[in-house]
């Protein structure tokens, strides 16, 4: 009776067999009749005056429709940050000046694709060239060209130019705590620019119907392109509706409001007809938005035993030529060093600087590879330099369960210790640690290296719109249809909520149907994009479900002539503990619930949101409030292979140990780890966006190198289940989908190094880089 | 015959636009495209299947490999034109009306789809193997699916629902 049918049971894909027959229809699969072709202009150069803007050419084109710039717009602004302090920063198009290589500066729509390319070659664009800078400490500089104006707040107290927001904040005193620790020391790391690499291009359909926008879009959360699109073209949210499509992956490059989308929708308004913007590959590639390179300055001090004593960051991110996601991932970054170890003195500074590169999004992780990158790394020299071994030095400042963060937040279960000691056990690191650095194998040119990382993720938080509602319908035959706003992106979203309200309702996975993402049938959702769905809409889904389960209990109760106590649900009957004999199918329940309820068929609500007593986010310049309950852990351990005579090196085999609460569904969680452990070898060994002022010269997957089937490297999986389920009780997830790209990068770069000897500073682990390292080891061992 | 087939005369003028006949899943249609056109925009605006997907539109990415003639093709690349009176078979051929086929039950088993745009082109990529080879390797497998990218997955169970179908001892993973 109390048994767990649905939940921790790896269910098959609710949308598999769409998925696997072709019949899943994603964006660029919705086709409606008499639909334009619309294509952008975007700028050639990174920095530039506009002094014209001609489309008059363009629009005498036979075919063309409609040719829209920022002349055409509302003037609203958008932002990927819209706070108080940080309000919205940029407009759909280009005004008065180009900042970025794509900048976008007019869109047309015509009646085919040709017709479209040849009416942007029409378009007549002057410009005045201005100088350009792409290197942050660079764009810092008093001289350097300002791509903006400097954020007030922060040039009020700021020597430096192009500061798009500043994260400063800390705790105890880092001065003292250096005094008083007996190792100090200073390393540079620096990350690179990497791509998303989602399959499926950006692609939006939109048609207005008089009063009405219709959207399919290749999205991460339909609410918040709703919010967005319908601010932007100054509607009321209930005139633009956002239907639900698949999407061919996201991990993070798809939440933002796309230029394409505003202009999708503006030109179905203007010229009566639903228009199509497909990004070509090489767009995506160009001009649209990428990861961040972070440099991280980090100044550590320790006990002898390893104890953390005090630690300085200071974090620049090339942000790009507008605010996007970088304020938000130097405020990240902040929270990704502090939640794994403790750290009793903490001096933290961020700077977010717009540089001439395209703007940047979120990515899978969102800082905390590229911040795990560097202090796992230095924690790993720093243990070398005081002659303990790596699992030692971690789990001497591992967080323990129950403990409060600087911030308020507390880890609750927090399974850490855990992970780092199976991690440790399952692998052997111990032992193999140091292995071919100290005895290199004689006749071979490969070195095998092991080595560990470690992170902890958040998930939830509070972000627009902070919180989702589901609804569940009771039909008459007693199966069940579900409301969620909830978007699957490939994770899974919709497969776990259906196992959740499964559970709870005590009916099959095939009685239940969801229809969800779609901003005009669906209740709000946080969205796929906070490492929340599975615990914020999971919950509200539970919630739902439970409520429906009330009203059967109530009404069955009353036709069964039984205390509702003594009540319970199997396989869709209503059944008395105390004589099993006595039960009521659902249906008659609802039939019941219809007769005698004045025509109440069964219907469920929940809502959850994460931290209900906080107000809203943290600020992003401060640190202050509370950011999220919960908190994942996790070690990882890689084993890489490298060849010194080429300098190549390949993650052979990965292990992942997490602490992901309770997994609904195992079979995709090991999903969510196997894609971040293949993500992460990439962002280590072969994927690097190469720009030459601020074009992208690798603008195909061919230059650009993904992992191919090739490169795909053993991946294990230990699940530390800290978290328990319980039909009708609230339950803590944590967070599985993106932050496994961090610990397994910091575990790669120790493991080069265990390998060779070479310590690396910098994504990627390339080639050159491993022999350069090598070349120094000879010229000091000779020396 | 191929003549008339092949070209259309307006007013005298042989026009550029061709007529062909492709035999899509076992069905057979008469297209008229021009030479230009590729075999994915004939596949998915004019037979109407949409399940063969569109990711570089340069012959990168894999997502729309269907077989011609048996062989796994890139439809972004290929001219329609090359592939008059070929047999084209594509993801929506797989399945008996709604019972799936084993590899696709199979990819099912393994957790082998997550977003689900690269699917497509995996399943015809591995039908094509396992029709010339039923049991392949782990070589086999890769050298198969090497043209096809993948950024969910990183491809561990793709690779399992292969052996999986050919009966090399490995198990389903979801239930």
């Amino acid at each position: 009776m109390n048994e767990l049918r649905n939940v921790g049971k790896s269910m098959k894909r609710k949308d598999g067999p769409d998925k696997v027959t072709g019949r899943a229809v994603y964006c660029q699969d919705v086709k409606l009749p008499g639909t334009l072709i619309g294509r952008i202009l975007r700028s050639p150069h990174p920095h530039a005056k506009l002094i014209s803007v001609d489309t008059s050419k363009a629009e005498a084109l036979d075919g063309v429709k409609g040719v829209i710039t920022i002349d055409d717009t509302e003037g609203i602004k958008h932002g990927f940050v819209e706070t108080p302090r940080y309000p919205a920063d940029q407009e759909v198009f280009a005004r008065d000046k180009v900042v970025h290589v794509g900048h976008e500066i007019a869109a047309v729509a015509a009646v085919d694709e040709v017709t479209a390319q040849q009416a942007l070659d029409l378009i007549e664009v002057e410009y005045e060239i201005l100088p350009a800078v792409f290197d942050p400490h660079k764009a810092m500089n008093e001289d350097a060209p300002e791509i903006h104006p400097s954020h007030p707040k922060v040039a009020d107290k700021e020597p430096f130019s192009n500061i798009g927001g500043k994260t400063e904040t800390g705790w105890g005193d880092v001065e003292k705590g250096f005094e008083e620790s007996d190792y100090v020391r200073t390393d540079r790391y620096e990350s690179h620019l990497r791509t998303h690499g989602y399959l499926e291009t950006q692609v939006t359909l939109a048609h207005w119907e008089s009063d009405k926008l219709n959207v399919w879009t290749s999205s991460m959360g339909a609410f918040n392109k709703r919010a967005k699109l319908a601010r932007v073209l100054d509607l009321p949210y209930s005139s633009v509706r956002v239907h639900k499509a698949y999407v061919g992956g996201a991990f993070g490059g798809k939440v933002d409001l796309y230029t394409h989308e505003y202009a999708a929708a503006r030109l179905s308004m203007l010229t009566g007809r639903p228009v199509r913007f497909t990004a070509s590959r090489e767009e995506i590639f160009s001009a649209y938005r990428h990861g961040q390179p972070l440099i991280v300055e980090l100044k550590t001090g320790v006990k002898k035993d390893g104890t953390l004593v005090a630690q300085e960051l200071r974090i620049i991110n090339n942000g790009g030529a507008h605010r996007g996601s970088g304020v938000v991932v130097v405020f990240l970054a902040w929270g990704f060093t502090m939640a794994p170890y403790r750290i009793p003195n903490l001096k933290y500074e961020g700077y977010s600087v717009y540089t001439n590169y395209t703007v940047r999004a979120p990515q899978r992780g969102h800082g905390c590879p590229q911040v795990r990158f560097a202090i796992e790394s230095q924690l790993d020299t720093i243990a070398e330099e005081i002659g303990i071994d790596p699992i030692q030095i971690r789990l001497v400042n591992a967080r323990e369960p129950g403990e409060e963060l600087p911030n308020k937040d507390n880890v609750h279960q927090a399974g850490l210790i855990d992970c780092i000691k199976i991690a440790n056990e399952k692998t052997n690191l111990l032992e193999k640690y140091g292995r071919d650095r100290k005895s290199p194998p004689e006749n071979s040119s490969i070195r095998r290296g092991i080595g560990i990382g470690i992170s902890a993720y958040m998930g939830g938080t509070l972000i627009y719109p902070n919180g989702s509602g589901v609804i569940v319908k009771m039909n008459d035959d007693g199966s069940a249809v579900v409301l969620t706003g909830a978007i699957d992106i490939g994770q899974g979203a919709e497969t776990v909520i259906t196992q959740i309200i499964a559970e709870e309702l005590s009916v099959g996975m095939d009685d239940i149907k969801i229809i969800a993402s779609d901003t005009d049938t669906t209740p709000q959702d946080i969205g796929a994009w906070i490492s929340g769905l599975t615990y914020v809409t999971g919950n509200a889904a539970r919630q739902a479900a439970h409520n429906a389960r009330l009203k059967l209990l109530d009404v069955a109760a009353e036709q069964m002539n039984v205390l509702k106590d003594d009540l319970y649900l199997e396989d869709k009957e209503v059944i008395s503990k105390s004589n099993p004999d006595n039960r009521l199918a659902y249906q008659d329940v609802i039939a019941a619930s219809v007769a005698n309820h004045r025509g109440d068929t069964i219907i469920g609500e929940g809502f959850w949101r994460t931290m209900r007593d906080e107000p809203h986010h943290p600020s992003l310049a401060t640190t202050k409030g509370r950011w999220t309950e919960n908190y994942a852990f996790s070690a990882q351990v890689a084993e890489v292979e490298v060849d010194i005579e080429t300098g190549e090196a390949k993650l052979v085999k990965a292990l992942t140990v997490h602490d992901c609460g309770f997994p609904i569904n195992p079979a995709l969680v090991k999903g969510q780890i196997d894609g971040q452990v293949s993500m992460a070898l990439g962002h280590a060994f072969m994927e690097e966006i190469m720009t030459k002022d601020g074009y992208t010269l690798n603008p195909s997957w061919l230059d650009y190198r993904m992992p191919t089937i090739h490169n795909m490297a053993e991946s294990d999986d230990a699940d530390v289940i800290t978290e328990k389920y319980e039909v009708g009780q609230s339950y803590r997830t944590k967070e599985v989908g993106e932050g496994l790209v961090s610990g397994i990068l910091a575990a790669m770069a120790n493991a080069v190094y265990d390998a060779t000897g070479v310590r690396l500073h910098s994504t990627p682990f390339s080639p050159d880089k491993i022999l350069k390292g090598l070349k120094e080891l000879e010229r000091q061992k000779s020396a | 015959m191929d003549q008339i087939r092949n070209r259309l005369e307006v007013d005298g003028k042989k026009s550029r636009t061709r007529l062909l006949e492709l035999k899509v899943n076992g069905e057979t249609f008469d297209i008229t495209a021009k030479p230009r056109v590729m075999l994915l925009e004939v596949i998915r605006d004019q037979v109407g299947l949409t399940g063969t997907k569109d990711g570089c539109e340069s012959g990168t990415c894999g997502a729309c490999t269907v077989l011609v003639d048996g062989k796994p093709t890139l439809a972004c690349i290929t001219l329609a034109v090359e592939c008059d009176g070929k047999e084209i078979r594509t993801v929506e051929g797989l399945a008996d009306g709604d019972k799936l086929n084993d590899l696709q039950e199979a990819f099912l088993d393994q957790g082998a789809t997550q977003c689900g745009f690269c699917t497509p082109g995996m399943l015809m990529s591995a039908t094509a193997l396992l029709e010339k080879t039923p049991k392949p390797n782990k070589q086999e497998i890769n050298k198969a699916l090497e043209g096809n990218l993948c950024r969910c997955t990183g491809y561990n169970s793709i690779v399992d629902a292969v052996l999986q179908v050919s009966d090399q001892g490995v198990k389903a993973k979801m239930q």
